[in-house]
């Protein structure tokens, strides 16, 4: 406990630590169970996992049984590790985002036609959550969705289905872009459903195509990139972010003028 | 000669293909670059996705980097261009497209790490070993992106170097069993010159689904994709169908409901084997039913490279392994890169 606590005012960047009542204290909010019963040797063994960690000063601030022989904590530590904030890189879908009213008079003034998207929660997933988010009128978060877009066409599919029928549906209605949705990521499903569709995608001849895109709360630029993927959308980001990079990439691959897939 | 002189004689583009994730892909290509060093081979290197990063942006688990010697070429994106160990000189600017801008071909002028990465779409991925090819060496490879086996695809490469390994299932026999399925399904027969063929190449300008009947007269489907369409394709066999053409991909709903004694009679014709995909159960069921493919290329594979390691914690014999694989596959060369 004697450290030195000197407070300082400006945050080092190169060396980063998280921010609780002061500049570079390092503390975090931690909770997790464990599958020990419920008692003061759950706290210790806590603190102990906490500080095993790499936490310094781990104290449990709250306890209680979840089920005989499991107990949820909420721990608070110190932490010791440092991150150089200048160093990082992080890929981004590149372009301008314009708004609602703004892409729909984009997409008039530079496209000339509807901008034809498909969307979908694939596979097992059943989850409409993040696919409503970004295509249904009520959107998400005060941000509304691809319906009450101008100049745009959404076909929201819904959950849970196959890569097969996504695939047929953007081929049917002749989509400038995919938009395919995951929420599940347990053990990893939702890299193996996105690798199923951009295959599917592939050997369908499509990929050149169509623009794809994928979406949820674990998915970044950079893992859709590496999947395959055109673009990704992770949290934050909703219907306008989509639509804008949609419709510049139509634009910047002169699809303009090539409403049909055959065309392109 | 060594493996890799044998495989350059052979193929001039050579594709590392991962079964799935972690299968061991990054470490057969490093043991095959070593092998090049020992050799004296010029390779080319590219990657279906950023490769050669020391974490794995998936599993979070370290990845072995890229060494590569002097003279070898490499694609390298411009940013990640300052930060690799080689010594490299810049020998052509693309305009492919990549997860991370601007991509460059350079030489390795001094032997070090390098990030490998690559073009998104496989067309471009074409262009570059060729460029690569231009520029001067014996022998692309092409690091694949996670298990995404349609960069497998001939039009890309030559042949293909299959990885795999313990990630695929915590049972052996599945995982050679899987394996076992993958490396059938590439090397299915090629459909025989004949009237059958012509008639395909000839009317194979749309990929559209094509019916084709005793005498070779070719009846075209309007439909967008065979996905889903089975009911559709099984109202357009007719008696003296004899081939249906298949130019995407195939799935169980391009096949599903058609009746038996109909999918005895055709045989279906794909353009290759990654259009496949049908899961080894499935694959038994519709052979016991008579089922009959064909393809118009079929994929090559050079060699199997096996990885008797896990990220998930488990480790298989790898003696016993590499017994397994090759009763199971016994024309293709399999070594364990561990070894």
């Amino acid at each position: 406990m004697a450290e030195n606590k000197t407070a300082v005012t400006t945050a080092d960047l190169t060396k980063v630590k998280p921010y609780g009542d002061t500049l570079n204290d390092g503390k975090v909010e931690m909770a997790f169970t464990l599958p020990v019963p419920y008692g003061e040797e759950a706290e210790e063994c806590a603190k102990q996992y906490v500080k095993k960690l790499g936490f310094n000063e781990p104290s449990v601030t709250y306890y209680h049984e979840l089920a005989p022989g499991y107990t949820f904590f909420v721990v608070y530590g110190a932490a010791q590790q440092t991150i150089d904030y200048t160093a990082i890189h992080v890929p981004k879908v590149e372009g301008n985002v314009l708004d609602r009213v703004e892409c729909g008079e984009w997409i008039g003034e530079n496209i000339g036609r509807d901008i034809v998207v498909v969307g979908a929660s694939i596979e097992s997933d059943a989850h409409t959550v993040g696919i409503d988010a970004i295509i249904q009128m009520k959107g998400f978060h005060g941000h509304f969705g691809l319906e009450r877009f101008k100049n745009v066409v959404p076909y929201n599919m819904g959950s849970q289905v196959p890569c097969e029928k996504l695939i047929a549906k953007a081929k049917e209605v002749n989509a400038d872009a995919i938009l395919v949705s995951q929420t599940v990521t347990q053990k990893d499903i939702h890299i193996m459903n996105l690798t199923k569709m951009v295959e599917l995608v592939e050997a369908e001849g499509l990929r050149d195509k169509v623009i794809l895109t994928c979406g949820g709360p674990r998915i970044s630029h950079e893992l859709a990139q590496e999947l395959g993927y055109d673009a990704g959308f992770g949290p934050g980001r909703y219907a306008e972010h989509v639509m804008s990079y949609v419709m510049q990439e139509v634009q910047k691959r002169g699809w303009e003028k090539k409403a049909n897939i055959e065309d392109r | 000669m060594g493996l890799l002189y044998d495989l350059s004689k052979k193929y001039k583009t050579l594709s590392i293909v991962g079964m799935s994730k972690n299968a061991g892909k990054t470490t057969a290509l490093n043991f095959l670059l070593e092998e090049a060093m020992d050799e004296g081979i010029r390779l080319g290197v590219t990657s279906t996705g950023r490769d050669g990063e020391t974490q794995d942006l998936v599993t979070g688990t370290e990845k072995p980097r890229v060494y590569l010697d002097v003279d070898t070429l490499v694609a390298v994106p411009a940013f990640l261009y300052d930060l690799s160990d080689a010594g490299l000189e810049v020998v052509m600017r693309t305009n492919y497209s990549t997860a991370i801008g601007t991509l460059l071909i350079c030489r390795v002028k001094e032997a070090g790490y390098v990030q490998v990465a690559g073009p998104v779409i496989n067309a471009e991925q074409k262009k570059l070993c060729q460029d690569m090819l231009n520029i001067g060496c014996d022998l692309v490879m092409i690091d694949g992106a996670i298990d995404r086996k349609t960069i497998a695809s001939p039009d890309t490469s030559d042949a293909i170097i299959l990885a795999t390994g313990a990630v695929i299932s915590r049972k052996m026999d599945k995982m050679v069993e899987e394996t076992a399925h993958v490396v059938r399904l590439y090397s299915t027969d090629e459909l025989e010159d004949g009237l059958y063929r012509t008639a395909i190449e000839e009317n194979n300008f749309d990929d559209k689904i094509m019916l084709i009947n005793e005498k070779g007269e070719v009846t075209k489907l309007d439909l967008v994709t065979g996905l889903g369409a089975a009911r559709h394709i099984d109202e357009a066999i007719k008696e003296d169908t004899r081939i249906v053409y298949i130019p995407g991909a195939f799935t169980n709903s391009v096949i599903v409901d058609i009746g038996t004694k109909k999918l005895r009679q055709v045989k279906f014709v794909l353009k290759d084997p990654t259009k496949i995909f049908i899961n080894p159960m499935d694959w038994g069921k519709l052979r016991k039913r008579g089922f009959r493919l064909s393809v118009l290329k079929k994929i090559k594979i050079a060699l199997i490279t096996v990885n008797p390691w896990s990220p998930s914690g488990y480790v298989f014999d790898n003696r016993l392994l590499l017994e397994e694989m090759q009763k199971a596959i016994p024309d293709i060369p399999v070594i364990d890169v561990r070894m």
